[in-house]
């Protein structure tokens, strides 16, 4: 039997906080062969990135590694090693690749030099030699015409690019373990699909050894080879992912596998009277371009003349890719930004055009929940007092024990206990959080609530419990949605029609099972591949 | 089924810690932080009892010890061993060369210490007291850091300075927080053409030559205006100068704030402009607030004693550490009577405080690190 490559025993890392020690990891060991892949998996706050970090020698300064861990890595013990050991290994025999690709490059150099410092910090060799291998290194991570890349900046580049480049850099020096640290988290489901299928051609032919960590559980069956599964700091399952998929021991492994959106939204009653209906929707931004002297403007269309009707009881649900102007139609429907022309029609009666005075009577009404759990909530206020503030604003509730108790209504609808309204939102998961937006939104009593991406900044297994939790809650309080996101799963779950949206234009339309079963664009086409198969 | 909560995570149990309380446990383990804030309480401490702590008046003159050096407090008996401590008075011996007057310690004249005598009148919150920290058994004089050329106590003068220099400091401090707040959040918040306007009306200010301008106040001042008159025209003109930086700042955080989700959720429900100022946009930025303020006030006291030094800021009767600063001017008196410079230590002290107060605030504050 062969030494496995690396092996990390008994690894345990504490981080020292305010509010006293945390014990992200406690006691993980696993150990990857070469030319195989490890999938790491876990909810966030599992301590799977930590760990992966802890094997770089590159955790944060409060942070205390255990007496007993043990980091094998080909026969030596990286644990022992001095930071100046460290540098040598790192980026030439273990590299790893970030999950955002926008703020691991540097803004301020050209890709091809970023790449080349790195080969030239390990292989001492001149620049221009260095620059044919970052030329060799853009063929094979198949970014699309390498000779001009090579001089372009960061932001010139799509996150495909970006990360593609971030693999590039990461194999730069022939690495023989790789970690990936979600690497395409960040990235539209389109490109997912095709950065994955790069990692794993690139492992063949490297015969590299690969940790990727991830939450997505699809990602974990389509590439690894065996699979550990993290909670809390702890292994609490692991063996060959055909194994673990097909039976898994431990109750949470269960969970996260059954934790796939599943289900059918409820049908929608026939005679159900259209709620939120518009028509010619037009939004434009208006960007200067030129010199001081030639100022010229131009309008970058976001929304061009779309119209959709939300029937009561109905989850409508808009699906592109980033910038495809799914949001910006979302807001500007509910008047929290200004469109440029359209008619707007809620229950009846035009809104478009009033003024926000005007509309003040109107907002309990029509509710929306934001993307990112983790700015939409005030860090200064309480929960009671966030939940609350609709309710005050509004004048809801005689007194404040009235109000109390339709903020407890609110919490148990969404499932959260009472005692919450006294924390603070830092004190909540990601998950949790969005519950408590939800709560927001439900404590008015809304008919209509914009759901923009509710689930893209959580993880799969919470993803899920949102859904269910969105449906429910639409059942009991006969609420209407409109949806948006670019995760096809959790909308086949969850809408009952689908407008799919690119620049800022509606290329398909119709029921969702229609839609996704029988995509009639290519665009459509593409993003149904990808979403419901993760390699392509 | 096992113990784990399949659908609803564990809501975290125990204690509930607000960001206050969150910030107080961050600042109490930065050590040069509190050394910091130690320093700024007994600095203010100070100034609001100063009448007890200095032994004298400020207007109180001993009129047989002019240019006076400190006394050193003794408790080693000239007999030998221990005793209560004591100082002793000087003898003016003339050097028989060069006519230099020194003053030798007096063997004979001995007088003893001791706490809470009775001495000048002071007032604290509208009621009169005679009690002082220290002073001599018998009532007779003693001047820890010599005297002035009047005569005049140095340490009760440099303590009772502390209050209209500190009050200086905290007036400044708070008028132009007020102003800049306002200014800035508005500018910020309202946008367009009015926040145009506004951040060119700030940058006029911040292009403005500070010292001809405060140089100029004597000019314009009548030569006869009462001293508080002065003191005020010059915290106000101190203030016009001051709260264009605090409006910069503010407005930039505030264009990052109108921004964020839970503004928008605010406006979402329904929220007035002035609720979502009152209750998001200004508690998000207190914090900066106060880190910009606790710098404020070592900036104003440095810029206080330099003025009062030229003569152009605060002005007699009225004590402070640059006017007593001003009565060095000149280099005979320095060299005569370098005890006067007394008051340079307490600048030091005091900045030095309020800028390590404000380097462990600021630490502390970081909503982003949470170690």
């Amino acid at each position: 039997m062969t030494e496995p490559l690396l092996k990390i025993e008994n690894v345990v890392v504490d981080f020292r906080t305010v509010t006293g020690t945390v014990n992200a990891v406690r006691g993980v060991s696993y150990e990857v062969n070469r030319g195989e892949t490890l999938a790491v998996v876990g909810e966030s706050g599992s301590g799977k990135s930590v760990t992966a970090r802890a094997i770089m020698s590159m955790l944060a300064e409060n942070a205390r590694v255990g007496k007993d861990t043990r980091i094998w890595f080909d026969g030596q013990d990286l644990s022992t090693c001095s930071e100046r050991q460290m540098q040598k290994i790192r980026g030439d025999r273990i590299s790893m690749i970030f999950q955002e690709p926008l703020t691991s490059l540097n803004p301020i150099y050209k890709v091809g030099d970023q790449v080349a410092e790195i080969i030239q910090i390990h292989r001492p060799m001149s620049k221009k030699q260095a620059m044919a291998e970052v030329l060799r290194l853009f063929e094979e991570v198949r970014l699309p015409d390498p000779e001009t890349r090579v001089s372009q900046y960061p932001h010139e580049m799509s996150g495909g690019q970006r990360q593609r480049v971030m693999i590039a850099m990461a194999l730069a020096n022939k690495p023989d373990l790789l970690i990936a640290d979600e690497p395409t988290t960040a990235l539209d489901v389109t490109v997912q699909a095709e950065i994955l299928s790069l990692l794993k051609d690139l492992q063949r032919s490297h015969n590299m050894a690969v940790i990727l960590i991830t939450h997505d559980l699809t990602v974990v069956e389509k590439t690894s080879d065996n699979v550990v599964v993290m909670r809390y700091g702890e292994v609490v399952e692991r063996g060959a992912t055909a194994e673990v998929f097909a039976n898994p021991r431990h109750a949470y492994t269960g969970h996260l596998l059954a934790s796939e959106p599943k289900g059918r939204p409820d049908p929608l009653r026939e005679d159900a009277e259209p709620l939120m209906v518009a028509e010619d929707m037009r939004v434009a931004f208006r960007i200067a371009y030129g010199g001081f002297l030639n100022r010229k403007y131009t309008d970058l269309v976001a929304v061009n003349d779309i119209s959709t009707t939300v029937r009561r009881g109905e989850t409508l649900g808009i699906v592109g890719e980033s910038g495809s102007g799914k949001t910006t139609m979302g807001m500007a429907i509910i008047r929290l930004l200004e469109a440029q022309g359209g008619k707007i029609t809620f229950d009846g009666a035009r809104i478009d055009g009033l003024t926000r005075a005007a509309m003040r009577p109107l907002r309990p009404r029509i509710q929306v929940v934001f993307q990112d759990p983790f700015s939409s909530l005030n860090p200064r206020m309480i929960v009671q007092q966030i939940i609350e503030e609709g309710l005050i604003v509004n004048g809801i509730g005689a007194s404040a024990a009235e109000r109390k108790e339709l903020v407890g209504q609110a919490l148990d609808d969404v499932q959260m206990p009472r005692d919450a309204m006294q924390r603070f939102p830092h004190e909540f998961s990601g998950g949790q959080r969005q519950r408590l937006a939800i709560a927001r939104a439900l404590a008015l009593n809304p008919d209509f609530i914009l759901l923009d991406e509710p689930t893209s900044a959580l993880d799969l297994s919470i993803q899920a419990q949102i859904i269910d939790l969105l449906r429910d809650l639409r059942a009991k309080h006969d609420l209407s949605y409109m949806f948006i996101s670019h995760d096809l799963k959790v909308v086949k779950a969850l809408c009952h029609n689908v407008i799919v949206m690119q620049n800022g234009n509606v290329v398909e339309r119709g029921a969702t099972s229609e839609v996704l079963e029988a995509p009639r664009t290519a665009y459509t086409q593409k993003l149904v591949k990808a979403a419901f198969n993760v390699l392509a | 089924m096992t113990d784990i909560s399949l659908n609803a995570e564990a809501v975290k149990q125990g204690p509930s810690l607000g960001y206050w309380q969150l910030v107080r446990r961050r600042f109490l383990r930065n050590r040069y932080g509190v050394v910091g804030l130690i320093g700024c309480l007994f600095i203010m401490l100070t100034a609001v009892f100063s009448g007890f702590i200095a032994p004298y008046a400020p207007e109180t003159k001993d009129r047989s010890a002019v240019y006076s050096p400190p006394q050193a407090i003794r408790i080693m008996a000239p007999e030998g061993g221990l005793s209560r401590p004591y100082v002793l008075g000087f003898r003016e011996e003339m050097h028989p060369v060069t006519f230099e007057i020194t003053f030798v310690p007096d063997e004979t004249a001995r007088q003893n210490l001791a706490l809470f005598v009775r001495g000048d009148a002071w007032t604290f919150l509208g009621m009169t007291f005679d009690r002082h920290l220290i002073g001599t058994t018998d009532g007779g004089f003693v001047h820890f850091l010599g005297t002035d050329s009047l005569g005049r106590d140095v340490f009760s003068r440099m303590i009772q300075g502390t209050r209209i220099t500190l009050l200086m400091g905290v007036l400044v401090m708070a008028a132009s927080c007020a102003v800049g707040i306002t200014i800035g959040v508005t500018s910020g918040y309202v946008g367009g053409r009015f926040d145009m306007i506004v951040q060119r009306v700030v940058e006029f200010v911040k292009s403005f030559p500070d010292l001809p301008l405060y140089l100029a106040l004597v000019a314009i001042l009548p030569r006869r205006a009462e001293p508080m008159m002065i003191f005020v025209m010059f915290a106000a003109i101190l203030v016009l100068l001051r709260w264009a930086d605090l409006s910069r700042e503010l407005r930039g955080k505030v264009i990052a704030l109108r921004s964020m989700d839970y503004v928008r959720a605010a406006v979402a429900v329904g929220a007035s402009d002035r609720r979502i100022i009152g209750r998001h946009i200004v508690p998000n930025t207190s914090s900066h607030i106060i880190v910009w303020a606790t710098y404020q006030l070592p900036e104003v006291i440095l810029l206080e004693s330099f003025l009062s030094f030229l003569g152009v800021g605060v002005q007699a009767p009225m004590v402070s550490w640059g006017t007593m600063l001003n009565q060095v001017r000149d280099f005979q008196s320095f060299a005569a009577a370098p005890w006067l410079m007394a008051p340079v230590g307490m600048i030091v002290i005091s900045v030095l405080a309020f800028n390590a107060f404000g380097d462990g605030l600021r630490d502390a504050m970081d909503p982003y690190s949470n170690d």
